[in-house]
Formats: structure tokens, sequence, C-alpha cells
């Protein structure tokens, strides 16, 4: 059984806020997920390791990619679709 | 002393591949706000990260040359944390199969201090605030780093210089970075904690953040050192934190405490394959690594005869060491082809930087070829500094600036008779040197000097002038 108070832990590092009462019902929605992954997870049997070798996932270092420069994007065109001044991303302030 | 400090490090170094660790945009330092990136260094949807074959390399190199064991199969992870320096809200980082692991570092006592770990990762974007805003610049997110984790082995101020020092000079020998503090190409968290002296028991521990500088590392380790025995000293408890140091104030503060310590839920990089690295590859890697430093320095010394002041002040750079062995195996004695690359040479390269760079308008061969004039006695040490310098400023080759009377040097009459002047003309320095001023005869060679343009010999002045004294 999760708890609240990981719940509240799991929703700061989220960056989510949830009242009290959003806690209660959000712990018993979590219980559910969790089940549901847990449920993939025995079908595939074991843990992380297992899942990284389905298929063979495994790449030779030379067939990694070589390091040659390709070109960037222009400034405008990486902001376009966001807040930027003078090139610059730019979000409030984050430090105090 | 009642306490012993206890200190591990966690050195980051950019790797000076071409490209990021995930995409073909340039590392290069500098360029306008977002000018190296793409879609995959700033973390838009549906990109994928492909791995810089370079970088696995590099970490490869790095790895060996701190003699660590290479993990032949492994694999990236991701570390989640939210902050806007990292687009994606995770770092791709290397968890529980890091490429490296248990090896060391060894400073010239003889001490190793341990390497538990060697990763590679992808930098984060710079950040500016100013009034209410935050402004994220991502040219230098995705530039691979490595992160070098140390044993908590360190147990000085002075111990962690030589480490940095020592890290710096191996990754600069064999070409993975430059390791430039000042560009942050190099940084390093310190972890600090004090324990009574014979005791096991490991205190609690702190860790100072983003270090770039050699100088505010002791400095920060001194403070915390106080402030920890003072605390301990009072009967209470060190508080485990995250600090940073303060370059003005010269004081360490607290970032955050353990209660806000970080979660990151590493878990394997689904976008990533699993790297498998034939050993064939290693030991290819291993092949091609240099003579390190500290072999290098040992070298000179026992070996080459080289002075311990001039080999320390040689080995730092290794374009320096190459032009240095260049000449050698030309024929040049090590003796003095040391004496006018720490002199005449040095003097010409004024920073660090132009050490470093080593760009002269001077050939191995004929800066050899001058030395072993100096060697078969035709000239001596004055006249070759004076020529060298000459040379790195304006060029050209040996036979440019020596005449042939300048290779004829003093002939032995001649010198006989300006050390009979010499001492005629001195008599106070001739006295004191009778009394026992040994220095004062220095006088006389200064006289000989300039009357032949520093062409003769002086020890064979020397024994002529201390005859006729005797
Ligand atoms: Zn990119």
């Amino acid at each position: 059984m999760i708890t609240t108070e990981e719940i509240k832990a799991l929703a700061r590092l989220a960056k989510l806020q949830f009242d009290d009462a959003r806690c209660e019902e959000f712990s018993k929605e979590f219980e559910e997920i969790v089940a549901f992954a847990g449920e993939i997870n025995s079908s595939v049997v074991g843990g992380t390791s297992e899942i990284r070798e389905i298929g063979g996932r495994e790449i030779a270092l030379s067939d990694l990619r070589a390091d040659e420069v390709e070109p960037s994007l222009s400034a405008e065109k990486i902001t376009s679709n966001v807040e930027a001044e003078n090139g610059c991303f730019t979000v409030r302030r984050v430090v105090k | 002393m009642k306490y012993e400090l206890v200190s591990g490090f966690e050195t980051h170094v950019e790797l000076a591949t071409a490209t990021k660790i995930f995409c073909g945009c340039t590392t290069a330092f500098g360029g306008s706000p977002n000018t190296h990136c793409c879609p995959v260094c700033t973390g838009q949807p549906g990109a994928l990260p492909v791995l810089n074959r370079r970088v696995v390399e590099f970490g490869i190199r790095a790895g060996l040359a701190l003699n660590c064991k290479i993990n032949t199969v492994t694999h990236l992870d991701r570390k989640n944390y939210c902050y806007p320096d990292l687009p994606k809200a995770y770092q791709i980082s290397q968890y529980d199969k890091p490429l490296c692991e248990h090896g060391w570092v060894e400073l010239e006592s003889g001490k190793r201090i341990g390497i538990t770990r060697i990763h590679i990762e992808e930098d984060a974007g710079k950040l500016v605030h100013e009034r209410g805003v935050t402004y994220i610049d991502y040219n230098r997110g995705g530039v691979p780093l490595i992160e070098i984790v140390s044993e908590p082995d360190i147990s000085s101020p002075e111990e962690a210089r030589e480490y940095v020092e020592k890290l710096q000079l191996i990754m600069r020998y064999i070409g993975v970075s430059d390791c430039k503090m000042q560009e942050g190409s190099m940084r390093c968290d310190v972890n600090i904690s004090l324990r009574v002296h014979g005791s096991d028991e490991l205190g609690t521990r702190t860790e100072i953040k983003n270090m770039n500088s050699l100088s505010f590392i002791e400095r920060a380790m001194e403070y915390e050192y106080s402030r920890q025995a003072e605390i301990l000293d009072a009967g209470k408890k060190v508080e485990q934190c995250t600090m940073r140091f303060d370059e003005h104030t010269g004081e360490t503060y607290v970032m955050r405490t353990k209660e806000d310590a970080q979660d990151y839920r590493y878990f394997p990089e689904p976008d990533i394959l699993t790297v498998v690295i034939p050993e064939s590859k290693v030991k290819a890697i291993s092949d091609s690594l240099p003579e390190l430093p500290l072999a290098k320095l040992r070298r000179y010394i026992t070996e080459l005869g080289v002075n311990e002041h001039n080999a320390r002040l040689m080995y730092r750079y290794a374009k320096v060491c190459r032009f240095f062995e260049e000449a050698i195996a030309e024929g040049a004695s090590a003796k003095h082809c040391s004496n006018l690359i720490t002199g005449a040479v040095f003097s010409a390269l004024a920073t660090e930087e132009d050490k470093e760079q080593f760009s002269v308008s001077l050939s191995s061969k004929e800066f050899a070829k001058l030395v072993r004039l100096i060697d078969d006695g035709k000239i001596n040490f004055t006249l070759a500094q004076m020529t060298l310098s000459r040379m790195l400023a304006d060029g050209g080759n040996v036979d440019d600036y020596l005449t042939a009377a300048d290779l004829a040097g003093v002939d032995e009459g001649e010198l006989e008779r300006l050390c009979a002047e010499a001492v005629a003309n001195n008599p106070r320095a001739v006295a004191d040197f009778k009394a026992g001023k040994e220095k004062a005869i220095s006088a006389l060679y200064g006289y000989i000097k300039r009357a032949t343009q520093g062409k003769a010999d002086i020890k064979k002045a020397d024994e002529i002038i201390k005859k006729l004294i005797n």
C-alpha cells in the first residue's frame, strides 16, 4: 500500500500540487497503476536487466555514430515554439 | 590536529570530441546562445539520441590511464531531475554499469588515490539569472563528460591539489580533454568529513559543489575542515548537506540539506542500446596510450639526468616534452636541451597557454643542432642562449646567426691573456675570493664575458683564473 507521504514525495519530484483530499484519492489510483505495471513485469519475467535484453538490444562499439559535425539549427528555429529572448529560452527566474 | 580530514572527489571532465554525446552538434566553446543546438540536445519530443563512438573510446582511454577495469558491456541510464538546465528533465548518465571501475591515481609520494568509477554522461545547459528571468543557453547541453569518482582517500588540501593536477595532466597527455578549469571543462565536487585520528569510523560528510579553481578547492577544504571541527568540538553533529563555496567571503554555505536530498529515480535509458566493446578494442586503446606524466617525470630525472627543477617545469606540457625528446633523439644532450628550453624558450612563451600550445618558429632539429654546438664545446651556453632568443624572435636557422668566427670560440692564448687582465683589473674581487668569498669571482667571469661578447668558455676561464690566483 502506497502511503500519502510517498505520494507527496512523488508529487514534489514531478512538480505536481495535490491537496490532501486529492492525495487520498490519488493513492488509490496509483495502486492500480502500479498493479498494472506489475502485470506487465510478470509477463516479461524478471526485472529490468531482462527487459534490456529483449530482442538482443545490444550494439557493437564500432556501430556507434562517428564523431562528425553536422549542421545545427538556428537559434530562431530552436526557440520558435517557446518563450525566448535574444536567442535564449526564458523561464521565470529559478533562483532567489 | 585532533581530526583527520577524509575527502573524496567527483570530477567532471569535458571530452574533446568534435560533436556532442548524442547528436552531431559541435562542442566548440562559446558561440551565440542556442546556435550549437538541434532537436536532440534541446529535448524536443520525438528526437532520439545516437551515442557518439568517440565518447566511449575516450572514456575507455581515460579509464585505462587511471588503471581502471573496463566494463565491456555497458549501458546508459536516466537520471531524473527537473531543472531548466536540462531540457528533457533528465540527464542521460550511467548508474549501475559504469564504463570503468576500480582504478587509482598515483601521487608522487607513492600514495594511491582510489578511483571508484568513471562514467560517461551529458553536460547541462547554461543558465543566466537576471531580474525576474532565467535565460537558458543549451550550447553546452549534451557536450560529453566523464565523471571520475574517487575513493575518500584524500587527507589534506595539498593532496587534493596534487590529485586534481595529476588528473588534469593525465587527461591532457592522453588527449581526451584540455581540462581548463576556468572555462569549466574540468570541475570538482568535493566530499569532506572528519574523523578522530586513528579511528575507523567515518564522520558525516558534506559536499561542496562545482569547484573550478585549485586555490578555491584548497580554501574551501580548509574552511570546511575548521567548520566541522568546531561542530565536533562542541559535541554536536555535522549535518549532511550540499554546499557551495563563496569565492568572495572564502566560506562555504548550505545549498540543500539531507531532507531535500535529490531522488533521481534512475532507470535504464530505453532509447540507447547496451554497448558491447570487444576486448581487442580495449587492448588496442591500451597499446596506444602514451607515457604518462609521473613516469615521464621520473624518467627525465633518473634516466636522462635532467635536474628535478627543469624536469618539473617541462613535464607539464605535452608538446614541450615532444620537442625535448625529439631534440635528444637528434643527439643533443638532455642537460643543455632542458636548460635552454626552460630558459630562453620559456621566456619567449609567457603564459601557460603559450607553453601548452607551444607554437614556436623553431624546429627540434635546428634546436638540436644548436645544442650540439654547446655539447661539442664549439660555443658556450651564454652564446647559445642569445642565439636561441634571436631565432625564436626572428626565425631562421642556426647558420644564419652564428659565423665561423663564433664557432671558432676564443683561442686558448687569448683566453689566458684575458684572464690575466681580469685578475689585474679586479684586485678587490680577487682579495675577497682569497678571503673565502666564493661568489666574488663572478666579477671576473663578467669581465671575460664582456670582453669576448659571451664567446669564451667560462669553465675553462675559471680553471685559468684559479690557477693564476693561487
Ligand atoms: Zn544537437
